[in-house]
């Protein structure tokens, strides 16, 4: 088993016996002291997370991990449904395992399927993807200036926030990882 | 990228604010160069370097300040008075996370006849006059801003929080045994403070100034930069640090004004640096020289305002509080 010193989002490691996903890093540079690593992990078993802070050169053992390729086809709000590309298995995750990510979620989306031991545990989507905006306040008039930004709804009923110019109909990038604008795509 | 022009508006107002705070106190706002021949030798930055060149073809190495700190103190040393400055400063490999951005704003202000006491009353009044209410709302908390704001020691925090008497663990291995019972692995902590700094980071920094802003001070000696060491005791120095909802905001001294005393910090820094394999600067002589021409004790403090901005502004990261974050800049 391969062991990492460096902890970033996303990255699933053994700790304490279990296995968690990293889901937020953070650095941290104490006024006199090395560096640590802030991060909040997610126990894949039981969901629960907890925050741990790591001093730099610590090293812990990095899970493994199997990615295979999946669509999304439809949840319900608790339970989201997927099914594995290659043998057409579904299977189904709790919102809280996908966390954030649920909300760039449309039926048919393509993504990559964690599996720990056979048993799938969370889903990567790719880091940008392209939405549609269904739902943009008007521009209102005198604000023919660039530069104020409005939230709009995209198809999959997630918010973002977009440059004025942005109207409903038009197609946007988004980065998945934060949700926020990336550009016109 | 997505450009917030109310980013840009809000960041206009504030700092205009606090421009306004200290005109008003009469303290006199200085620049100080953002390129230096010598800059901070703490071993835990990694200033970016460059090249000066002279139309011959010469060159010099240049390095962007990760403080001005050392060229404020040269201002002290000719007799300025009360100085503030609001600039940029660089600090490589700080990126990531929502709290670091390789380049930040930094306010420093030094006040003249003062000590760490002093500092954070002015801290206090400052973030009261810039959010211009008893309270903030920040991530779903009110923070309490009414006056006084609780001041901690870390000897104080450390019982509180973990029950640990940092002067009964004053070495190395008793302190590493403290923190091994606790569950914690040391073998990756090669000093004292990197020992206090998991425990500390662990256990007490995430629950500070959640209800209300809090002042964590006298650090333990070894972390006292260019701090001076309290006189009643040398195990601790006069520094501090403002928390707001588990983050640090400012790092304050009475400032350490003996110029053969930093010389010897600065050594032991050089020292350090070299062992780390990092650019070791030279010392910078003019610092010291000014330090023997200052009349008058001194505080100051040097605070982070996108991190102030982040709290007033109620946002989750720093990028969203700057119009060109550079982890945008790098993965657009």
């Amino acid at each position: 088993m391969s062991v990492t010193d460096i902890f970033r989002v996303g990255m699933c490691i053994v700790y304490e016996g279990n296995t968690y996903i990293v889901v937020a890093a953070q650095f941290v540079n104490p006024g006199k002291g090395a560096a640590f690593t802030r991060t909040k992990i997610k126990n894949l078993k039981t969901g629960l997370t907890k925050e741990v802070t790591i001093k730099s050169g610590d090293t812990a053992e990095l899970a493994d991990v199997q990615h295979r390729k999946c669509q999304f086809l439809y949840g319900d709000g608790t339970m989201y449904n997927f099914m594995d590309n290659e043998n057409f298995e579904q299977f189904a995750l709790e919102g809280e395992s996908i966390g954030d990510k649920k909300r760039f979620l449309l039926d048919g989306t393509q993504c990559h399927a964690l599996y720990i031991d056979n048993i799938p545990v969370s889903i990567e989507l790719p880091p940008k993807m392209d939405f549609k905006v269904t739902t943009a306040p008007p521009r209102s008039k005198g604000n023919t200036a660039t530069g104020d930004s409005k939230e709009v709804t995209i198809e999959t009923g997630a918010t973002v926030k977009v440059p004025a110019f942005i109207e409903e109909g038009m197609m946007v990038k988004v980065n998945t990882d934060d949700g926020s604008y990336v550009s016109k795509a | 990228m997505l450009f917030d022009k109310k980013i840009a508006g809000k960041r206009k107002f504030y700092l205009d604010k606090i421009r306004s705070f200290f005109d008003a106190a009469g303290f006199l706002e200085v620049e100080t160069p953002l390129m230096a021949l010598t800059v901070d030798l703490n071993p835990n930055l990694t200033p970016f370097e460059t090249k000066l060149l002279d139309p011959s073809g010469k060159t010099t190495p240049m390095y962007l300040h990760p403080s001005p700190e050392f060229n404020m103190k040269k201002l002290m040393g000719a007799g300025f008075g009360n100085i503030y400055t609001l600039c940029k400063v660089f600090r490589n490999g700080e990126i990531g996370g929502g709290r670091h951005n390789p380049e930040f704003t930094m306010l420093e202000w030094y006040r003249q006849d003062a000590d760490y006491r002093d500092m954070m009353d002015d801290t206090e009044n400052l973030i009261r006059f810039v959010v211009g209410a008893d309270e903030v709302k920040y991530q779903g908390r009110t923070i309490g801003l009414e006056k006084p704001w609780p001041r901690k020691s870390v000897h104080e925090l450390f019982i509180e929080h973990t029950g640990i008497d940092l002067l009964k663990n004053k070495d190395y291995s008793t302190l590493a045994k403290t923190a091994q019972d606790r569950g914690f692995k040391t073998s990756a902590c090669k000093t004292w403070d990197d020992i206090f700094y998991l425990i500390f980071l662990n256990e007490i920094e995430p629950k500070l100034g959640l209800d209300s802003p809090v002042f964590v001070y006298d650090y333990p000696a070894t972390q006292s930069a260019l701090a001076l060491v309290k006189k009643d005791n040398p195990f601790w120095c006069e520094r501090f640090e403002l928390y707001i909802a588990g983050q640090e905001l400012c790092n304050a001294f009475s400032e350490l004004l003996d110029a053969k005393e930093q010389r010897k910090r600065f050594v032991e820094d050089q020292e350090m640096r070299k062992k780390m394999g990092k650019t070791v600067f030279e010392i910078d002589e003019e610092l010291l020289a000014g330090l023997n021409l200052v009349k008058h004790p001194y505080g100051g403090n040097a605070l982070g305002v996108d991190r102030l901005l982040m709290v007033i502004m109620d946002a989750a990261k720093i990028e969203d509080v700057l119009l060109f974050p550079a982890s945008k800049m790098i993965n657009p």
